[in-house]
């Protein structure tokens, strides 16, 4: 088994970059909407072959054992050459929860599955009543023999849809003194006939998020993650590195780009006030990188991030949407159209990527949460 | 306390080693500059180490008056720009002929309190780099007087007798350099000036009380106090990260790139963070008692000298499209 992290940087970004560039389909490089498994099952067979699904997990459950600087590469990577992220909440969020908490079962059983995509998850956190304040959750899991039983209702469940199983926080102690108390960590499979998925329709007419409602919807009992109640310590435990990663500065800069050939090819560059517009937020993108290698060089040197890496996300959503606006300005008389806007050979949808930076500053934690949290753990601010 | 930034090793630190300086580089520079605005030095620390030294290490590195900076003996002022009839800059007409500079200068920062000045003027061929000294015959220095309290020098040659340091394209060369390399200092200084003012606006929010609370509890003050903390972070990690690598690039126009980067960065950085710390601290932020002005105050003239943010986002790209046409 190779031990990637004994590679140089340099070594092995040119190793990952190679296999990208030779083994990726062109046709899926910057899909601008995210894919049902189908689309890019062939993609994920190939990644599973290399051994590539799971670059953060320890090598003895399958994945590649990254530390966090060969980790941070790899993502680099693959969001330089556009590759899809595929259908990772299993990779991203289940692997590590059970990895994490688990039992032996629960990972010889759920793992490997994992990773060939058998079972392909969703995350069932937010809630009609519980989005900021994830923690108001009311779906509520009872034990009936040995199944939990559940009632409610998911909301944002990104490709529910095209899900096999979810992963829930349900709330199994509805007389805990503190509502983060009672809540527990749940496995459950999605064909069966007490959950019902409804499909709702975004701004751009995407349908990649859903409404769950669960019916006297069953799970077995040892599909419970870790300790009963004990599943919102574990949720904040799983952010950590995520919290960086939303940070980075790739989706601003892949808009800039686009912003600037598109504005090169339709003469906005001729314009002073667009130009002054467009330098604006080229710096704000180069100085943003500049303040995401800062953090990036922290967890190179092993160190844990504080609460203020929490700039990151705030700086470059907010970047990311101006950029996506200039792209609206840019194509004047056509910055209301639907589609492609042509410009010499290449098309550039405006509107799609309008639409893609707005929920940015809404997920992940609000930006107004985030600075919420800014200004207590970073400002020391007081109430 | 010019000598004693000078023992501290601070006017030398960009000088090669050989000269008797510290010769380590911009990103050296960038941290002293820093701590210059972080206490509001009125002290001309970025002119010394950017221009006048920039200039005779580039120029002149045997000149006895650059041992005497290094060591704080003197200060020069620098001088190339003029002043048009509309007020603005113009085309450069001071001229030097047979030992004499007839003309003028606009926009000299230290000249009071100079021993002298570096002048860059219109030569038979091409520009000449000229030493005057301070209280030279024909040399008339007028003062305006700046934001800060710190005077900017307007001077009138009239056959002012000077000393030739050099001459040709190398002077043009060396001084677009030093430019380069202040504003990229004037940007850390900027920086520097920013955080500190943040500091104690943080403070004062966290202490003031109205409706029996701080003022710092409410959410609507927390928030700009993040944005305010963000674009600091923003502003410190960009410039230090534009001033290490003109360190590490040689091709000038690149490096006035950088230094563009930098203070553009550091001007829109420095002037929504002094203009919000005053509102930030109510009425008593625009008063003359609180200390919190000062940094507004200095926070103009450096914004205004060697170009504000606007000017250097143009001129950054016109170079980034320049380097992307040669490509």
């Amino acid at each position: 088994m190779t031990d990637w992290n004994a590679m140089s940087d340099a070594e092995f970004r040119k190793e990952v970059r190679g296999f990208f560039e030779a083994e990726y389909p062109e046709d899926l490089r910057h899909l601008p909407h995210r894919p049902k498994f189908a689309e890019i099952e062939h993609w994920h067979r190939k990644l599973h072959a290399k051994g590539w699904v799971a670059p953060a997990w320890p090598s003895e459950y399958g994945g590649m054992g990254l530390n966090a600087a060969k980790l941070l590469i790899f993502y680099e990577e693959q969001q330089r050459w556009g590759v899809n992220r595929g259908r990772d909440m299993g990779v991203q969020m289940v692997g590590p929860l059970i990895i994490k908490f688990g039992t032996q079962k629960q990972k010889d059983y759920w793992l490997p599955r994992i990773l060939s995509c058998e079972d392909i998850w969703c995350q069932g956190y937010s809630e009609p009543g519980a989005g900021s304040d994830l923690a108001n959750l009311r779906t509520r899991a009872e034990m009936d023999g040995d199944d939990f039983v559940i009632n409610g209702q998911k909301i944002w469940t990104t490709m529910a849809h095209d899900a096999t199983h979810i992963f829930m926080l349900v709330r199994t102690d509805p007389d805990a003194p503190k509502k983060q108390q009672g809540i527990s960590f749940l496995l459950a499979p999605m064909d069966q006939p007490g959950i019902e998925v409804r499909t709702i329709t975004t701004l751009s007419g995407e349908t990649e998020f859903c409404e769950v409602f669960f019916d006297n919807a069953r799970a077995p009992r040892e599909n419970l993650v870790g300790e009963l109640n004990k599943g919102w310590t574990m949720a904040k435990a799983l952010l950590s590195f995520e919290r960086i990663f939303i940070g980075s500065p790739s989706l601003a800069q892949n808009a800039l780009g686009q912003l600037e050939s598109f504005a090169r090819g339709r003469g906005a560059f001729e314009d002073p006030v667009f130009r002054d517009r467009f330098a604006q937020a080229a710096l704000d993108v180069e100085d943003h990188a500049a303040l995401y290698a800062r953090f990036a060089d922290q967890l190179k040197r092993g160190e844990t991030l504080g609460a203020d890496v929490s700039m990151l996300k705030i700086w470059v959503t907010e970047c990311f949407q101006r950029i996506t606006e200039l792209m609206i300005e840019a194509a004047g008389p056509d910055g209301g159209t639907i589609g492609p806007l042509q410009v010499g050979n290449v098309g550039v949808d405006v509107l799609s990527s309008f639409y893609k930076a707005r929920p940015t500053t809404i997920y992940g934690g609000s930006n107004e949460i985030q600075r919420n949290i800014l200004s207590k753990a970073a400002l020391g601010l007081p109430g | 306390m010019i000598r004693e930034l000078a023992e501290a090793g601070v006017f030398g630190v960009t000088v090669p080693a050989e000269n008797g300086g510290l010769g380590m580089g911009l990103a050296a520079g960038g941290v002293i500059a820093e701590e210059v605005g972080r206490v509001i030095a009125p002290e001309p620390v970025v002119m010394t180490i950017g221009l006048s030294l920039g200039l005779l290490r580039r120029l002149c590195p045997n000149h006895a008056k650059l041992e005497q900076l290094v060591g704080g003996e003197c200060v020069l002022a620098v001088a190339w720009q003029e002043r048009g009839p509309n007020g603005g800059p113009a085309e450069a007409s001071c001229r030097y002929e047979n030992g004499k500079l007839t003309g003028g200068k606009a926009w000299v920062v230290g000249a009071v309190g100079a021993q002298g000045f570096l002048v860059v003027a219109e030569g038979r061929a091409g520009p000449v780099l000229v030493l005057v000294a301070a209280g030279a015959d024909g040399l008339a220095v007028k003062e305006r007087r700046q934001a800060d309290g710190s005077a900017m020098g307007e001077l009138s040659f009239s056959g002012t007798p000077a000393e030739e340091l050099a001459s040709g394209g190398a002077v043009r060369d060396a001084l677009a350099e030093a430019i380069s390399d202040a504003t990229a200092l004037a940007a850390a200084e900027l920086v520097g000036l920013s955080e500190r003012a943040f500091e104690i606006t943080l403070e004062y929010i966290k202490t003031r009380e109205q409706f029996d609370k701080p003022i710092g509890s409410f959410q609507v003050i927390q928030h700009r106090a993040v944005d305010l903390k963000v674009m600091c972070e923003v502003a410190q990690s960009g410039v230090r990260e534009a001033l290490g690598l003109m360190d590490r690039e040689t091709d000038p126009k690149a490096r006035a790139r950088l230094a563009s980067r930098a203070k553009a960065r550091a001007v829109t950085a420095a002037r929504k963070i002094t203009r919000d710390a005053i509102q930030l601290h109510g009425a008593v932020g625009y008063t003359d008692e609180y200390d919190i002005g000062l940094y507004l105050n200095r926070a103009l003239v450096l914004s205004a000298w060697l170009g504000d943010d606007s000017y250097h986002r143009r001129l950054w790209l016109e170079a980034r499209e320049e380097e992307g046409a040669a490509q």
